[in-house]
């Protein structure tokens, strides 16, 4: 084991997180302790022994084990940034979790930790897979396991409303919550963390001459390819293990690495020595202050989502810090052969979106489920239900579209996406807020997420100043922001208060409360603002040859960038407002419109316009008719479709 | 001949009352409701709804009264299929202040009738019901049945009271289980507080609670209940890793409560019911104590 002596800075972090932690625990346990025993059952002394103690015990092996898993990420991906939140592996975990509980019940019981293992094992190999293709260029990584873990976030989320009534659970375990009723989860942790540790002792050493080079190293006996696979075995593993155990908690992963490198461990043994360490010292400390600062409601507040409101800030002061070691690969405009003529493609999509919308306006199921055109007497009635929420989700997709490919034609990334960017998630936030603190009915809900989303992209734009508007910065800025935002959701929500369902409903993208008024606002809205963005083309044509080229022909960069993303920003607030943070058309639109062969920068704006807006009507009508008369939020059905649409496709294409 | 000629009266009462003429002729009401509790009520006046949100789940939380099979679900109570509702073509739409968000939607569809049962200020539950079955009643002109029903009610609270006299039955504390270590526990002004009054019983939890009669603790604070053989019910549906992992943790293990014969299962019941889930509630309960007594 590599000792201390040539650096005490992580033993003394790891010291002082532990004393701050056991004074904050001291502060929990003495009431309990104080009083004289009770005869039979002394609540204060059953709940100390039975549910604090393991929970404080619980805090300490899971911080370690995501820790480690965080440094093994960091050391085997050569990128500062990876770990199980970042990488989506939580997520996958939960998701894995959450689908077996409602479908596969019987699973859950011995079958538990082989779930979450199937589900993290599935988002690590989708990840790492994308990531093998792209050079794992840690910018890329990052930036597909972010999506993937909200997708898989968001989607367990959506199917825990779907479900509510009988899931009530959910929300605070899916949050990740630390609550012990019992010693067996603490106890079954432990010796599955110490298996894993035991492998980890012995690839340390090949693991350490990673850092040489691969050529170096190969030299040196190690066999890269087994090496690589077993690390990233164990990492994966300790992180299903702990999501089975208690859920998704946030961030620790890369916070107790980054705090092991900031206090000198810098050789990559020292890094994996002390990461566990301090991670546990973290979520030690991090818990027992919640638990004591939260009192009586500590029980439902999900640790997890805690440690992700404080985790996601530092990831965020943390970038400017963090020397990105490989720039982004910077998707060369591919000169296929033009299979149609731009004016073609452009036609040939106009034409779906119209068949679509007639499709969509005209057909629907009657009482008794049947599929039926609108007739007769009901033809009134309906289309004031059916048309508002038709032409909304037309132009919110097609704003989400135009933001997409604005946002992907600026930072060179295929990933990029308004979803992405955070925007989303702020406009949520400002939902949130106008539900649980002012309740203004939907106008003010309306008011709060404009707000709310502005907000988001005003400390997106000062944080980005500061870097000269780098993409991947503003990028992971806005990923970082929205975890938060997520977080702070999942702890309001986890209150266990029934406004919660409307968040839900909100985050979920349902159209149910769209009327004439604010659809006919939507459209106009869209009109002026792809309007703007169409203005713009010569921009956006040029930006993607690099900074060089684009000052050469005396373009201001940064006040161009600077538009360009208020602009996508302003479309994305637009169009969550309708169909939730989640929905995805960001990233299809742009995508299918390069696809059908429209490169430049017009073309593909209008493309992906049509585009997007043709997904989100067939997402719309999909949701209203499959399982009528229920309905399912048409954000949803374009998540449901979109994501795994979307690494098939950059499987094939990278 | 007193009939015809008072129901009669209701109706011209009534008409004038409410504007749409349809009212004339009440026997052919078309009702649609967004609450289980008012769905039920009807069924008991003798007028099946039409349509009910949420269908496909009331045999997971109501279970009983059965619907016709005529009744046509219009969506979850959350989101509405208006599209659906407004093929229904109602007259009436039932709904409770946990609704009135949609009030300005459905206002055009139909003449919306809203009724408080779990309120802030509505007090003891079962009275509130009661209350809220006359009005409902009233305005739909089915006095009479109401009467009926609540006279049914009262000597089916009557009867259980009776099979029950002389049993020495101990104080009950009723939950809903959260997960492993958090449950709903119910007491007064609650439903289930009050049915267990009227069959004279104690309820184990003193305690009051919110206006909708219910509490969210941790399982020790079950230890709090100090009737020495206190008895511990809980409803179906238990979420399913819960029995379980309470059979393993010492929190619940040293409670009285994890005793043979001091915890049972009930099945499902609506606590936020009105009258028809506050009678199935002292059916099941008086069963599952006759058996065991």
């Amino acid at each position: 084991m590599p000792s201390s002596r040539h650096n005490l800075g992580p033993a003394v972090a790891v010291l002082f997180l532990l004393c701050a932690g056991g004074a904050v625990s001291w502060l929990l346990a003495a009431p309990a302790l104080s009083g004289p025993a009770e005869p039979g059952y002394d609540i204060a002394r059953m709940v100390f022994h039975y549910s604090t103690l393991p929970r404080l015990a619980t805090a300490l092996l899971a911080g370690a084990a995501l820790a480690l898993s965080g440094a093994l990420f960091q050391q085997v991906l050569r990128n500062p940034l990876a770990d199980p939140t970042t990488l989506g592996v939580s997520a996958g975990a939960n998701l894995a979790l959450v689908v077996a509980s409602l479908f596969l019940p019987g699973l859950l019981g011995a079958g538990r930790d082989v779930v979450a293992l199937a589900g993290s094992a599935a988002a690590a190999a989708v990840v790492v897979s994308l990531g093998a293709r792209r050079g794992f260029s840690p910018y890329s990584l990052v930036l597909s396991g972010l999506v993937l873990s909200l997708w898989c976030g968001g989607l367990a989320a959506i199917l825990t409303y779907l479900n509510q009534k009988y899931l009530a659970s959910l929300f605070i375990w899916g949050a990740g919550s630390l609550a012990q009723q019992s010693w067996a989860i603490p106890l079954s942790l432990l010796w599955k963390v110490a298996a894993i540790a035991i492998i980890c002792a012995l690839v340390i050493r090949p693991l350490s001459l990673l850092d040489l080079g691969e050529s170096t190293s190969s030299a040196l006996g190690v066999k890269l390819v087994r090496l690589r696979v077993i690390v990233i075995a164990c990492a994966v593993t300790l992180a299903a293990f702990v999501t089975s155990a208690v859920g998704v908690i946030g961030f620790i992963g890369l916070v107790a690495p980054t705090i092991a490198r900031l206090a000198g461990a810098r050789r990559p043994a020292q890094l994996i020595f002390w990461s566990p360490l301090i991670g546990a010292a973290l979520l030690f400390f991090a818990d027992a202050t919640l638990q004591f600062a939260a009192g009586g409601l500590s029980n439902f507040l999900p640790t997890g989502a805690v440690t992700a409101i404080f985790g996601s800030p530092l990831l965020l002061a943390l970038l400017p810090r963090l020397k990105i070691r490989h720039r982004i690969q910077q998707a060369p405009l591919r000169k296929r052969s033009r299979r149609w003529d731009a004016k073609v493609s452009i036609a040939i999509a106009a034409a779906v979106l119209t068949v679509l919308l007639l499709l969509s306006i005209s057909l629907g199921r009657a009482v008794g489920g049947s599929w039926t055109l609108v007739f007769g007497d009901y033809f009134r009635d309906i289309l004031v239900i059916r048309l508002p929420k038709i032409f909304a989700v037309l132009a919110s997709g097609a704003m989400l579209a135009v933001a997409g490919a604005i946002l992907q034609r600026l930072t060179g990334n295929e990933m990029a996406s308004p979803e992405v960017l955070g925007i989303s998630a702020g406009s949520t936030f400002g939902v949130a807020i106008a539900l649980f603190a002012i309740a203004p009915g939907f106008s003010g809900q309306f008011a709060f997420a404009v707000i709310g989303a502005t907000l988001v992209l005003l400390v997106i734009l000062l944080g980005a100043r500061r870097a000269g508007f780098a993409p991947e910065r503003v990028l992971l800025a806005g990923i970082a922001l929205s975890a938060m935002v997520d977080a702070v959701v999942g702890v309001l929500s986890s209150t266990g208060d029934p406004r919660a369902v409307l968040l839900m409903r909100w985050m979920s993208g349902s159209t149910y409360l769209v009327d004439g008024t604010s659809a006919a606002l939507e459209v106009a809205i869209a009109a002026v603002l792809i309007t703007l963005a169409l203005a713009a083309r010569r921009w956006l044509d040029i930006l993607p040859l690099g900074p060089a080229p684009s000052v050469a022909v005396g373009m201001p960069l940064a006040k161009a960038r600077l538009a360009l993303f208020g602009l996508a920003g302003l479309l994305t607030a637009a169009a969550t407002l309708t169909v939730g943070p989640l929905s995805f058309v960001g990233l299809m639109g742009p995508h299918l419109a390069r696809e059908a062969g429209l490169t430049r920068a017009m073309p593909q704006m209008i493309g992906a316009a049509l585009i997007g807006g043709g997904l989100m009507v067939a997402a719309d009508f999909v949701g209203r008719t499959i399982v009528s008369p229920y309905q399912i939020p048409a954000g949803l059905v374009s998540a449901l479709i979109g994501a795994p649409f979307l690494m098939l496709m950059m499987r094939r294409r990278a | 001949m007193a009939i015809p000629r008072r129901s009669f009266l209701q109706c011209a009462v009534m008409a004038s009352v409410m504007p749409r003429p349809a009212f004339a002729e009440v026997a052919g009401l078309r009702i649609v409701s967004l609450d289980y509790g008012l769905s039920s009520t009807l069924l008991s006046l003798g007028l099946p709804p039409l349509g009910i949100s949420d269908l496909a789940d009331w045999g997971r939380w109501v279970v009983e009264p059965v619907l016709p099979s005529s009744v046509i679900d219009v969506g979850s109570a959350y989101e509405i299929n208006f599209e659906i509702l407004v093929q229904l073509k109602p007259d009436i739409i039932l709904t409770t202040p946990y609704l009135d968000e949609l009030l300005p939607k459905l206002q055009p569809i139909a003449k919306v009738l809203r009724l408080e049962v779990f309120t802030p200020d509505a007090g003891p539950i079962l009275p509130a019901a009661t209350a809220a079955t006359r009005r409902l009643a009233a305005e739909i002109g089915r006095q009479d049945e109401a009467e009926q029903f609540l006279a049914r009610a009262d000597a089916l609270f009557a009867n259980c009271r009776q099979r029950l006299a002389g049993k020495d039955i101990p104080p009950l504390a009723l939950v809903n289980f959260e997960d492993a270590r958090h449950a709903r526990v119910y007491s007064a002004p609650g439903l289930f507080h009050n049915a267990l009054e009227r069959i004279g019983l104690r309820n184990a939890w003193t305690r009051q609670s919110n206006y909708w009669g219910f509490e969210t603790i941790g399982i020790e604070q079950l230890s709090t209940i100090t009737a020495p053989e206190a008895r511990l019910i809980a409803f179906d549906p238990v979420p399913p890793d819960v029995l379980p992992k309470l059979a393993e943790s010492p929190l619940w293990q040293r409670l009285p409560f994890s005793r043979a014969g001091h915890f049972s299962v009930l099945q499902p019941a609506l606590m936020f019911g009105m009258v028809n889930e506050a009678m199935r509630f002292a059916a099941l309960l008086t069963d599952l104590l006759e058996q065991d007594a």
